[in-house]
């Protein structure tokens, strides 16, 4: 099966700094796919790069092509929706405005309606707050609109940088129970980015474990989950 | 009473120009972090090739769109081959730019047009009408319903359709609009398309008032800048508001305090950009810079 997005031996950094030595990862349609691994071993890099935040070398290829020196705002209209580190809420702006942005480019105005009943009832808290200011939502509230706005977007590929960061365990499990539901709808894959590994490992179907800007283990995630050294020495529970 | 009323009614109209004015110095403010130094002069130049096309016989009222048109390219154009180039660059660098804009356009205006004051053609006439118990020109009646209507526009346009939400997007949070596919830099060269329009609209209303000349906007970009710094330098809403309280406020000052006369006025308004710095730098509509470390 032809992979939905690959790296081959990437190479990025900021300046002079490098921090991406040769990562290479696969994941083919409607796959979930973890990115674990210690503080600066180049996750959110990883993703950046992906979509051209970050200047890289090697070869980026989705669906069939190559990202090499494509503009972020072309590459994220051909389907892959980032939510970035911060989760990159426009916080000058109202959630509907947030969400407004996320499918302003469909033209497929029916089904545009249909994804705004399904994110409100995924996330029912975001139809009461609509025409208040982004601003004014609680963290956890902040990671619904970005995955409600990722949703609207209707991505091949779905970019998630620490979905769980700062927020509490409950909230946690229900964000990633709808993630989960999404990536059986809608066969959106996603590549998710997480510190914490035993809830990523869980919803993913296969894991690479970064270190200091390399691939140090990947396999399915119930092998990683199985093997007691991986566990201890890399994932930390 | 009467004549409290006419003072105000006639400060509402110069507060219309400056907020004009001060509308594009916000728009830029807010896609690029500073204000455009060089805004006074693009609006100066502007109300100039108002002036060519109705000296050359057009009408009025198509030479004053047609010229908006005009203002509108010209102010994406010089967003895409001079700023774009130093986007990136420290604030001083865009600082130093805007103001060498400033004066390369200032200096084109004399070298194509001269010096010589021109007498500017105003489409309303200065007869007066009774209204609220004083006595307006249709003069100053036509240039706030003409600054009205252009304020309303610009307000609808930003804020009830999808490219203003873009543009908005673009300005204030440019990494995470690229990400939802924005074209962030269109978006910014569009906002200074949007900024000269509005300038020109402050230079072609002023002009009959003051006569054309290139240092014409001089004096009313400083009155432009009281109105943004009180308005909150970040908000569109502000500017207008500011605009109307310092045209107001400088009209009344003139008109009844006998040490401000005429030639005090510019004072005023530095004494509100000073008075607002100092005591309430946000502004009326600002909100207060947090910076999170």
């Amino acid at each position: 099966m032809a992979a939905l997005l690959e790296l081959e031996d990437v190479h990025a950094g900021y300046g002079q700094t490098s921090v991406l030595h040769g990562v290479s990862l696969s994941i083919s349609d409607g796959q979930v796919v973890s990115l674990l691994g210690a503080n600066g071993a180049g996750k959110t890099t990883t993703l950046r790069a992906i979509t051209g935040g970050v200047h890289w070398t090697g070869d980026i290829r989705f669906a069939g092509r190559s990202l090499r020196r494509m503009h972020t705002e072309d590459l994220v209209r051909r389907g892959i929706a980032h939510v970035p580190e911060g989760r990159g809420i426009l916080t000058e702006l109202t959630v509907d405005e947030n969400l407004k942005l996320g499918c302003y480019l469909r033209r497929d105005r029916a089904a545009v309606r249909a994804d705004y009943q399904r994110v409100f009832e995924y996330f029912p808290v975001l139809r009461d707050r609509r025409r208040l200011s982004a601003s004014t939502l609680s963290g956890g509230e902040q990671q619904m609109l970005a995955i409600a706005r990722a949703l609207l977007m209707r991505p091949k590929l779905m970019l998630l940088d620490e979905p769980s960061l700062g927020l509490a365990p409950l909230v946690v499990r229900a964000i990633f129970e709808i993630i989960r539901t999404i990536n059986q709808t809608d066969r959106v894959a996603v590549l998710l980015v997480e510190q914490n590994a035993r809830i990523a490992l869980e919803m993913s179907s296969h894991a690479y474990v970064l270190e200091v800007g390399h691939v140090a283990i990947n396999g399915t995630s119930s092998e990683l989950q199985g093997n007691e050294s991986v566990r201890r020495s890399y994932l930390g529970y | 009473m009467q004549e409290l009323t006419q003072q105000i009614l006639s400060g509402l109209a110069t507060g219309g120009i400056f907020a004009s004015l001060a509308l594009a110095l916000v728009l830029i403010y807010n896609a690029m972090g500073l204000v455009n130094f060089a805004q006074g002069e693009m609006a100066m130049f502007s109300t100039f090739i108002a002036f060519t096309l109705i000296d050359r016989g057009m009408s009025y009222w198509i030479a004053f769109p047609l010229t908006l048109v005009i203002a509108f390219v010209a102010g994406v154009v010089v967003q895409r081959v001079v700023i774009r180039p130093v986007e990136r660059a420290p604030v001083l660098t865009l600082v130093i730019v805007t103001l060498g804009l400033a004066t390369l356009v200032n200096g084109l205006a004399g070298f194509i047009y001269g010096y010589v004051p021109r007498s500017f053609p105003s489409p309303f006439s200065v007869q007066t009408v009774k209204i609220l118990g004083a006595y307006a020109s249709y003069q100053d009646l036509g240039v706030i319903a003409v600054s009205g209507v252009v304020l309303l526009a610009i307000y609808v346009l930003l804020q009830r359709t999808t490219i203003g939400l873009t543009m908005r997007a673009a300005a204030h949070h440019p990494e995470a609009s690229r990400l939802l596919g924005v074209r962030v830099s269109w978006m910014l060269a569009l906002g200074w398309g949007l900024a000269a329009a509005v300038g020109a609209v402050s230079g072609i209303m002023v002009a009959p008032i003051l006569s054309l000349e290139p240092n014409m906007m001089q004096t009313i970009i400083i009155y432009a800048f009281a109105a943004a710094v009180l308005g909150g330098i970040e908000s569109p809403v502000g500017a207008v508001v500011g605009g109307l309280v310092v045209g107001v406020t400088v009209n009344l000052a003139g008109a009844y305090l006998p040490f401000v006369g005429g030639d005090l006025q510019l004072a005023v308004a530095l004494a509100i950009i000073v008075g607002v710095l100092i005591l309430k730098p946000n502004g009326l509509f600002g909100r207060a810079a947090v910076r999170r470390v």
